[in-house]
């Protein structure tokens, strides 16, 4: 196995193919030049699943390593992001099976609205309204949180989704539906007129 | 109208990056994480291969021994000692070739390929 030094390598403007190519043919730059160009996708489905920033490393360095090993099966039937974000997903999901005991595979919207009920109005007064959405999102069940960060995220279609977590498209729609109208549900007993005017400035603004 | 409002505020949220981050140097890590690991295998394979081509010797010699001819074995030891110098010679060669295959060769093209 040999390292080469990142001058020594033109990958940045390599496709995947060519990438992949490059690795097989034992390029660690191109290796490198893969993990740089996907660690945002992983980072996001891991960081999103796992929710504890001390891991992410841990468990990321663990999706990469999985994709070096098996980079020789992929093959072109879908995108090579689809592919990685399916084992940044197995991956982080087999960890919450593993270290988070009683975590919700299969989501309830009412233990969802149990938890979000424990900040109450009071609470939302003292910070922003934006920051108490996103605490908000967070706290979703997983496999809401995991379709939310593939849609919205990193726009997967809905197809995609499918291959990457093996729910089906209905499925993936109602999840998309049900998180929204919790957090709605939510929304709608601490945000009054004028809040929502300012959050509205303030998401215009970005 | 509110109703609207609060589903595109929510979608925006959704939109929104979470706050989790790796470090600068995660890629560099994990390549080199990635090549120690795979250094480690290369070696233990390396090391069990010669072991079992010893192993596999032996098992013949004594084999030879105690199963198919005593004397042909003998006289093949009696031939190592009577001539240890040119016996010294070859295996020096054999390991000299060995080295340059496994070692050297390894060298040089990682060396032609870093320029």
């Amino acid at each position: 196995m040999q390292l080469f030094s990142a001058n020594g390598c033109q990958t940045s403007s390599m496709n995947d193919s060519e990438l992949i190519n490059q690795i097989l043919n034992g390029n660690m730059n191109a290796f490198t030049f893969l993990v740089n160009r996907y660690q945002k996708l992983v980072v996001h489905i891991t960081g999103r699943l796992i929710q504890r920033q001390d891991e992410l490393e841990d468990v990321c360095q663990e999706v990469f390593m999985k994709v070096y090993q098996n980079l020789g099966k992929y093959r072109n039937e879908c995108k090579l992001s689809t592919w990685i974000a399916t084992i940044a997903y197995n991956t982080s999901i087999n960890y919450l099976r593993k270290f988070k005991k009683g975590v919700e595979v299969n989501p309830d919207d009412s233990v969802a609205l149990r938890n979000m009920a424990d900040y109450g109005s009071a609470d939302y007064e003292q910070t922003d309204l934006h920051r108490y959405i996103r605490e908000q999102i967070e706290k979703l069940p997983v496999e809401y949180l995991t379709v939310i960060t593939l849609f919205h995220l990193e726009e997967f279609s809905y197809q995609e989704i499918e291959q990457i977590t093996g729910m089906p498209e209905g499925t993936v729609k109602s999840y998309l539906f049900r998180a929204k109208a919790i957090l709605k549900e939510k929304l709608k007993f601490v945000v009054d007129q004028e809040s929502l005017k300012m959050m509205k400035d303030i998401t215009n603004e970005r | 109208m509110k109703d609207k409002e609060l589903d595109q505020i929510i979608e925006k949220s959704f939109s929104d990056l979470p706050d989790f981050h790796l470090s600068a140097d995660f890629a560099q890590r994990v390549t080199r994480t990635i090549v120690q690991r795979g250094q480690w295998k290369t070696d233990l394979i390396e090391y069990l291969s010669i072991t079992g081509i010893l192993v596999f010797l032996l098992t013949i010699a004594s084999g030879t021994y105690y199963l198919v001819n005593k004397e042909l074995l003998l006289q093949i030891f009696t031939f190592v000692s009577q001539n240890v110098v040119p016996v010294i010679l070859i295996v020096f060669l054999l390991n000299f070739i060995l080295f340059t295959d496994r070692v050297l060769l390894r060298l040089l093209f990682s060396r032609w390929n870093r320029t």
